[in-house]
């Protein structure tokens, strides 16, 4: 099934092509209108930015359960396929690990997060939420219980594949790459982690910031 | 150290929660978390455990994790440095 793809196009032909991979789950949402203001910030330099949704995430009308990394790395490989002239693929904190079947000129990565920690926020917000409601549950109890049926983790309904696959999922290595993280120093993108955020924000500043740290690495990669 | 945990402790929530640096700098061991922040819901109690294991290097284990620990920022700042002293 065809997914949205958000597209941003400069008037005229574009240098190159940034194909932006989200956070995986809810952390995709917190960081998204930042995102958009960097593609702006991308197109205003005549690039063109891409930011397409995942199966089951965002949009999309594939239930999630259906979905799992396996999947998701070979819809953002048929995506990178259907891009003409050069693509950098940015990927941040989750989107890391599903970003390296795209075929691409060049990689750049924000505060990439392994999978086992990912689950296992996921896995303790759900026990958290059993708790109030008065419920024991263990993260034990439900990782045995995710070996055979499909498992509600704060609000996602992940099959056994995926919870499987993402416990043992970590960034793969990829060629050229430049991973950044958040901070104040050379190598760091200044801003805060909206990705962990309680309550959604958006940071222009930031978007700013990786707008030009992409753009300076496409050029050291010969890209543009 | 006792710093460094403190200081680690209070840029996490400040990420974490949205609080901003003038308000991560304000708490003292005695303000409220858990119940007293609208921002400090399930799912946020979940992201300071996993960040905290990332940002401190421990590892918790959910069982000895209480209720309380999330009641005041003093308790939180006690079980961390009471995790990396191992």
């Amino acid at each position: 099934m065809d997914e949205q793809l958000f597209r941003l196009s400069p008037a005229g032909p574009p240098r190159a092509t940034v194909l932006f991979i989200p956070p995986l789950f809810e952390e995709a949402n917190r960081v998204r209108r930042t995102l958009v203001l960097a593609m702006r910030a991308l197109v205003a330099e005549e690039f063109a930015a891409l930011l397409p949704d995942l199966p089951g995430q965002n949009e999309s009308l594939v239930p999630l359960v259906e979905a799992n990394l396996e999947r998701w790395r070979s819809a953002l490989a048929d995506v990178a396929r259907g891009v003409d002239g050069p693509l950098i693929v940015a990927s941040l904190r989750g989107g890391c690990l599903i970003d390296h079947d795209a075929e691409a000129a060049a990689w750049w990565r924000l505060a990439p997060a392994n999978g086992a920690s990912l689950l296992r926020t996921l896995l303790r917000a759900r026990v958290s939420a059993d708790r109030e409601a008065g419920i024991a549950s263990s993260i034990e109890g439900l990782r045995e219980a995710a070996k055979t049926g499909a498992l509600l983790l704060a609000g996602n309904r992940l099959s056994p594949a995926m919870i499987a696959q993402l416990g043992d999922a970590e960034a793969r290595a990829v060629e050229p790459l430049r991973t950044v993280t958040l901070g104040k120093n050379e190598d760091k993108i200044a801003g805060t982690p909206l990705w962990l955020r309680a309550e959604p924000g958006e940071d222009a500043a930031m978007a700013r910031a990786i707008a030009d740290d992409i753009i300076g690495w496409s050029r050291s990669c010969g890209v543009i | 150290m006792t710093d460094t945990v403190d200081a680690n402790l209070r840029a996490l929530l400040a990420g974490v929660l949205g609080l901003g640096e003038d308000r991560a700098a304000a708490l003292t061991a005695d303000s409220g978390l858990f119940g007293e922040l609208p921002e400090f819901d399930s799912m946020a109690v979940a992201t300071v455990l996993t960040e905290m294991e990332d940002r401190l290097g421990i590892l918790i284990d959910d069982d000895e994790v209480e209720g309380e620990i999330f009641e005041t920022y003093g308790n939180l700042l006690d079980f961390a440095e009471r995790k990396v002293r191992g």
